[in-house]
């Protein structure tokens, strides 16, 4: 690649990079060669066919399209001689001569429009194209607009469907002056199988694709239309894409993707569209305090909550909470106040919370999310790597030939992850999926291993069991980097593909053909989710991932390591900030006396418990029994996201003092004594990390409504009135003492973030963006080696039976985030899944006399709920998928609480079930 | 438990969400059938126009539910099938709220021998006779019989000097296959000597003794590109193989029929070529790829290579023969190449050339038939079957597709020097009634030139000074029955609906250049400068070349426009 390349470019001697086109030299050298379907950015190839770049090359008979020609030594090359500027401007005029009208532009600002000027045409001479030919106006998507008279069949919308996101819907039709882009068949985008990622619209350079929010009625609009653009982190998932904000009015009016590590740009259709929750009028604007009387229970109209709450001072609030909390806990001093963190805020709230648990009330009952999702991964990589965070980014992707994705449905759940691993199985990677379900990667996948539910270990196992049998592990690396081999290999001997086969339900050929493809790659990667966490055997699945990585050599080299991908946008900085009842910031264990002592010095307090706290099923049980009297629940709406959500209600309701600090009045807002009103993300200054280990800055864009305030000056002003001498008046003084507990933050400072928006930890040096491989040269476990731990096959907890025949198991979907307390507040996200539903496959709902949107009754040892059955041939006719997000048929009901014996993570992806066709009833509404 | 303890109060969709994923499902039955039609043949995405064809065929149209279902069976999005389908004029993809076509369709060629035969007439005759709901007329570009014009295809059948009543008689009579015409059979060709010549090759022979004989030839690309077979081959052959061969069958240059005339008489005279250039370039496998006009070469051709594997000269599948689907675009070499891939049929960037990344991003020989046919000839007969022919200080051979208004149209093979006057000769003359206004020299990629032109040897290279040139040689003649301005029109009306539209100049220029030619006084300077950014910007010689009409109109014929 040093190869440089020297040729004349406008009579200048000027030097390319091998590889490098015509247009990127003379863009790198300020010139702005006019260009439309080329959009200089991260995964768009260039595509030549607009031919609005054209230049002129020595000796060569026609024009060559600047944005796909690479120069060759010595070629000569005009950009402005006038046979070239005239073409340029002709293609503009031609495509002029069909545009509606700039007064009346979808989009006036639109980049036809600046290369327009750019070219000096206003106007065209040319005849207009005849209207039958013209398509017409789609509006069949609730987010996006169709308008192809302006569509200048460059191709761009189906590079970025296509290549860039993967999503594959939009292709081009026809052909000649017929060449338009379509969704799947010539459908309304509505009722296609867009995903609504919004790509398409963000590279349309006319304004024929425009986000919905953008254009009026008569479809005109402005694209430019904002006062201002605030550069921030997507506030969903644990992907981390960065957007930059366009705000208008005070009130954020579109999102686009901007380059972040993560994302290079792209965003999914929670990132694009999802972000009008936060104007929502349901958004909490003063604290409430729970009427004298009032009932306890899933009872209250978020819309309306004074029936059952009044509006208080932020004084009267503040201190009734102390109050209760002092009183509660024997003055500040006890363990009947617990707290629930957030994964959802920043990194600086994570630390303050946890911090006001510790100081505040001397124990560590502090907990949050990260134990219903990853917490059995965590503790079998803390176990066998030393380290609970991804060992690669999944950007890594890119340089790896295999990939393993288990127990993950990345396409809905991590979109801009998959999208990258999507393009990795387009370029001919090998991609080995693992899945109950037939997910969405399904289609890319190399290998797809349906496997039976909860027999990850036996597939596994198996698969193992074939590298050792066929010699495909690798020595070297075994005998550098690890311990326990010997015991490992002894134990796999049994789970041969044969014995294996009937267990989970892949026949042996194909696991020694899944075997052999992974242990034969250069460089592979894992990635998994929380299909092997959510299990009572999801510490030994992630066991057998580790050990699967650690045998084939696959840590610690571009392309390879191990990404459990995380859910929340926070949950590793929540995690690494000390979010966790067994763990102070950066998992150093609280019963370690010196490392209790270095944080009381830092926070120039007494100590507090060197027990491990309760986790967040404990708590609730404690509630229960009678030990836990007081929680200060932030973000966090456990009476939708934990297990036997009967019993956490139940528990909610018993607690003498509940506070909720949220943006909305949530479910489990439903139960308490007193309701904080929080500032919602893009209102708030913080860090955030994500599943890459990359601290990126959110930035604040528009003020919170009312009298909402930033979480971490809440907890501040609460801390002060609970006697703790905390004067925080910036989330950048937070960081910065942090940081100073935080080894793994070391050279990254707030203003490092401010300036430069993300660095990836650890950092080697002030200046280096961050490692994206780690542990090139060994583990950070004694000996500096990792370990093999063998895992046995454990049946789930509750196996299916005569009364409770089938396997339900409980996610997300694409539009819906967590409880949906966000999403189902989202107009876009609102309207394209709007309703309750769970997934059985069409022939199961022949078999049960239900048709395609009729609805089913679910009934669990626990409860029962009636929820719209969907047909879908992605689940086996086994199963049931039920998505936890909708509170009139909360998942969650029916779920199994019990838990993994080393992650205390719940068995969300297990339980027995029954499938009933319900009596119709009234909707509830 | 009381209801509002279990569902919160908020917030219900109820009946307003999807009973199914999004978009399209897929229909068991409709995959059930699919399936069938493609029985075993492997789910490569590059036979996606072969199966288009398959469901086409047995159904008459292309549903919906039909392509949703392949689409699963090869791992497809909907998009990318779609777009295939809807990119190809022989293929009638029906979404399910559409009707589909009726059984019966009658394509009538509207290319300009036919419509000086009267095409347009006829066009009219047909659709005020048929129920549009039993039987469709649709306007079709050139089928490659214009030596027969006018002519329509009912089903495959072809009706030469198409009349009402013919084409009623073919329906009456309702066999719509091709007819097959007698041709020189495998064991005919053996019997004279066939197939020995590449045996001798495959034996002991010299690759760069065959490419010298080639050069000293003179053979050249019949296409209509005119590169030096011989050197063409060490270009392929200098990038690391697997290597492929690709034969263009894509005839379509309107009033071109040679490649035709030769397949359907002597088809392994062409066959043996193919089978030496690709022994020259070591090629993995032949492509054939042959345009969907003409079901008797393809029914000729299935069988042949049949006698082929059957014979032991080539291996099962050796050649691959596929089936274009009515895209003219799809003869230039790069568009065809991704028509083989089973895409639209774009044409690439160069470079690359295809000889360094061609099919399967894998080094490829193309070759146009007839270039392959004089392979044969060459090898079997020597260079002087070429090289000792010379006329006008021209050397070799032409086959001169001739049609329009001359006595005897037809193929005719005459000196490469040969000039108009000697074309028309050859074809019996002008027609009774007609005076000799002015030709079309290579199809309408080459315009018009004046009968006072008469004198100038149609050759590759001798043209280019008059603004043109001879490309497949498909030579049209226009009388003083005829409107020059209305030829013109006819062939930008081609291109506009040939262009494959992928690039700006193109697929807007032909469109504009057509409007502005039905202007009573066309805007000469306006006309102009569009063609000079459609011949220096478009991506390939369709819309570089599809000004030459207009230009050389407004040049030779002033008074028309």
């Amino acid at each position: 690649m040093s190869d440089k390349i020297t040729f004349i470019l406008d009579g200048k001697e000027v030097q390319a990079d091998s590889g490098q086109t015509i247009w990127e030299v003379a863009n790198g050298r300020g010139l702005i060669i006019p260009h439309l379907c080329h959009k200089p950015a991260p995964g768009y190839r260039p595509d030549g066919n607009c031919r609005a770049c054209m230049v002129e090359i020595d000796g060569e008979r026609t024009l060559a399209a600047s944005c796909i020609r690479t120069p060759t030594e010595g070629m000569v090359v005009r950009t402005d001689s006038a046979r070239a500027t005239s073409a340029r401007k002709m293609v503009v005029e031609m495509l002029l001569a069909d545009q509606p009208e700039r007064a009346a532009a979808h989009d006036r600002s639109s980049h036809l429009w600046d290369m327009a000027d750019a070219n000096g045409v206003t106007e065209s001479r040319l005849p207009t194209k005849d209207a039958d030919h013209i398509p017409l106006l789609d509006d069949s998507h609730v987010a996006m607009r169709v308008n192809l008279d302006a569509c200048i069949s460059c191709g761009l919308c189906v590079r970025a469907c296509r290549e860039v996101q993967v999503n594959d819907v939009i292709g081009m039709a026809g052909r000649g002056q017929n060449a338009y882009p379509v969704f799947d068949m010539s459908d309304p985008m509505g009722q296609s199988s867009c995903v609504g990622c919004g790509e398409c619209v963000q590279a349309c350079p006319t304004g024929a694709l425009m986000p919905a929010t953008m254009v009026d009625a008569a479809q005109q609009g402005d694209s430019k239309d904002f006062d201002e653009a605030v550069k921030s982190v997507c506030p969903f998932c644990g992907v981390g894409c960065q957007v930059s904000l366009k705000i208008k009015d005070g009130k954020v009016r579109a999102v686009e993707g901007i380059n972040g590590p993560a994302n290079e740009g792209r965003l999914c259709v929670k990132g694009r569209f999802g972000f009008d929750y936060i104007h929502h009028p349901h958004r909490l604007t003063k604290p409430l305090i729970r009427r004298e009387g009032a009932p306890k229970g899933l009872n209250v109209d978020p819309g309306n909550p004074m029936t059952h709450f009044r509006e208080a001072t932020w004084d009267e609030a503040l201190d009734m909470v102390a109050q209760s909390f002092k009183s509660l806990s024997a003055n500040g001093r006890g363990r009947a106040i617990a707290g629930f963190g957030s994964a959802k805020c920043s990194n600086e709230e994570a630390y303050l919370f946890q911090k006001l648990i510790r100081q505040g009330f001397g124990h560590n009952n502090v907990d949050h999310c990260t134990r219903l999702c990853h917490a059995s991964s965590v503790a079998a990589l803390m176990e066998n790597v030393g380290s609970g965070a991804v060992t690669a980014t999944f950007n890594q992707i890119e340089h790896a030939d295999v990939a393993i994705v288990i127990g993950s449905n990345p396409v809905e759940n991590h979109p801009v992850a998959a999208t990258y691993f999507k393009q990795f199985a387009k370029r001919g990677g090998k991609l080995i999926v693992m899945d109950p379900r037939g997910v969405g990667l399904r289609r890319h996948a190399t290998h797809m291993l349906q496997f039976k539910p909860g027999a990850d270990v036996s597939m596994l196992n198996a698969i193992m069991n074939v590298i050792v049998e066929e010699g495909l592990y690798d020595q070297a690396y075994i005998e550098k980097f690890t311990e326990n081999w010997e015991a490992e290999k002894a134990h796999l001997a049994k789970f041969t593909p044969e014995a294996m086969a009937p267990i989970c339900g892949i026949p042996a050929d194909q696991l020694r053909a899944a075997a052999r493809t992974f242990a034969k790659g250069k460089a592979g990667m894992i990635f998994w989710g929380m299909g092997v966490s959510q299990h009572i055997h999801g510490t030994d699945n992630s066991r057998c991932l580790i050990s699967l990585a650690l045998m084939t050599g696959n840590i610690g080299k571009p392309g390879a390591g191990l990404h459990p991908l995380r859910g929340q946008n926070n949950v590793q900085g929540a995690s690494d900030a000390g979010l966790i009842p067994m763990f102070l910031p950066d998992y150093q264990p609280v019963t370690d006396d010196a490392v209790r002592s270095n944080f009381s010095r830092l926070w120039n307090s007494g100590d507090f418990s060197g027990e491990k706290g309760l986790t967040v099923t404990e708590i609730l049980d404690a509630v229960h029994a009678g030990s836990i009297k007081g929680m200060y629940i932030l973000g966090e709406n456990p009476a939708m996201s934990d297990p036997d959500v009967t019993h956490a209600r139940h528990a909610l309701s018993k607690l003498e003092c509940l506070v909720v600090q949220d943006i909305f009045l949530t479910e489990t807002a439903n139960y308490a004594d007193v309701i904080l009103p929080a500032a919602a993300f893009y209102e708030k200054n913080g860090t955030v990390t994500n599943t890459n280990r990359q601290v990126q800055m959110g930035r604040a864009a528009v003020t919170p409504p009312g009298e909402a305030r930033e979480d971490w000056l809440i907890i501040t002003q609460l801390a002060q009135r609970l006697g703790l001498d905390w004067n925080y008046t910036h989330p950048g003084q937070i960081y910065t003492e942090m940081a100073k507990g935080m080894k793994s933050l070391a050279n990254i400072t707030w203003e490092r973030l401010e300036n430069e928006g993300a660095v990836t930890y650890p950092s080697l040096s002030p200046t280096d963006p961050g490692q994206p491989i780690v542990f090139a040269d060994g583990f950070p476990r004694e000996g500096g080696r990792a370990k093999f731990t063998p895992a046995s096959v454990i049946p789930p907890n509750e196996l299916p039976d005569a009364d409770y025949p089938f396997v339900m198991t409980t996610g997300r979907q694409l539009e819906h985030w967590h409880t949906g307390s966000m999403t189902r507040r989202s107009r876009v996200l609102d309207t394209v899944e709007p309703e309750a539903n769970c997934s059985i496959h069409p022939a199961t709902l022949h078999r049960l006399g239900v048709m395609p949107g009729g609805n089913v009754r679910l009934v669990s040892r626990r409860g029962a709920i009636t929820v719209m059955a969907r047909a879908d041939r992605a689940v086996a006719e086994n199963m049931v998928f039920v998505p936890f997000a909708y509170v009139e048929a909360a998942a969650n009901i029916l779920t199994n609480p019990a838990v993994d014996p080393y992650g205390k993570i719940p068995e969300f992806k297990f339980a027995a079930v029954r499938i009933e066709r319900a009596q119709e009833q009234m909707p509830a509404e | 438990m009381a209801l509002d303890d279990n569902q919160g109060i908020w917030k219900s969709g109820k009946g307003k969400g999807r009973h199914t994923p999004k978009g399209r499902q897929l229909d068991d039955l409709a995959l059930a059938e699919v399936r069938a039609i493609l029985g075993n043949r492997p789910r490569r995405r590059d036979l996606l126009i072969e199966f288009l064809h398959l469901l086409q065929d047995s159904y008459g149209h292309l549903s919906a539910r039909h392509l949703r279902a392949l689409a699963d069976e090869l791992r497809l999005s909907m998009a990318e099938v779609w777009e295939v389908a809807t990119f190809y004029a022989h293929f009638d993809p029906i979404r399910e709220d559409e009707t589909p076509p009726p059984d019966l369709t009658i394509r009538v060629c509207e290319s300009l021998s036919c419509e000086l035969a009267g095409s347009e007439a006829l066009i009219a005759a047909l659709e005020a006779g048929h129920d549009p709901s039993r039987i469709r007329v649709l306007r079709a570009p050139c089928m490659g019989r214009c030596d027969t014009a006018p002519v329509l295809e009912i089903g495959h059948r072809h009706v030469d000097h198409a009349t009402v009543e013919a084409a009623q008689a073919v329906i009456d009579a309702g066999d719509f296959h091709a007819v097959i015409p007698s041709y020189e059979t495998l064991a005919a060709y053996r019997d004279a000597g066939g197939y020995k010549t590449l045996q001798a090759l495959r034996d002991s022979g010299d690759v760069e003794q065959v490419q010298d004989r080639l050069l000293e030839a003179g053979l050249r690309g019949l296409g209509g590109a005119g590169f030096p077979s011989g050197r063409k081959w060490s270009f392929v052959r200098a990038n690391p193989g697997p290597r492929y061969l690709a034969v263009n069958g894509d005839e379509g240059e309107p009033g071109t029929f040679k490649d035709r005339y030769y397949l359907e008489r002597t088809p392994h005279l062409f066959l043996e070529g193919m089978l030496i250039a690709a022994w020259g370039v070591e090629a993995e496998t032949c492509f054939i790829y042959m345009r969907d006009e003409y079901p008797a070469v393809r029914q000729i051709l299935l069988q042949e290579i049949a006698a082929l594997e059957e014979a032991g000269i080539v291996p099962q599948g050796y050649i691959d023969l596929r089936r274009g689907a009515g895209a003219y675009i799809c003869g230039e070499e790069s568009a065809m190449i991704e028509s083989i891939e089973g895409k639209r049929g774009i044409p690439r960037h160069r470079p690359p050339f295809v000889a360094q990344v061609g099919i399967f991003n894998r080094p490829t020989l193309v070759h146009n038939v007839e270039t392959l046919h004089w392979v044969a000839r060459i090898c079997r007969e020597g260079p002087q079957i070429l090289n000792s022919v010379e006329k006008n200080g021209r050397k070799g051979l032409r086959s001169y597709s001739v049609s329009g208004r001359v006595a005897r149209p037809g193929v005719y093979l005459l000196p490469a020097g040969s000039t108009i006057t000697d074309v028309i000769a050859a074809a019996g003359g002008m027609a009774e009634g007609h005076a000799f206004k002015a030709y079309q020299p290579g199809g309408p990629s080459s315009g018009l030139l004046p009968a006072s032109m008469h004198d100038i040897p149609l050759d590759f290279d001798t043209l280019q000074p008059h603004g043109t040139f001879i490309g497949s040689a498909a030579v049209v003649v226009l009388s003083d029955h005829d409107s020059a301005r209305d030829a013109a029109l006819n062939m930008l009306r081609f291109f506009e609906a040939e262009s494959c539209g992928q690039c700006t100049p193109c697929r807007v220029g032909c469109e504009k250049a057509v409007k502005l030619m039905q202007a009573d006084r066309w805007d000469q300077p306006l006309l102009e400068e569009l063609c000079t950014t459609m011949t220096d910007a478009s991506i390939c010689g369709l819309g570089q070349a599809a000004p030459n009409p207009i230009r050389l109109t407004i040049k030779h014929f002033p008074q028309e426009v």
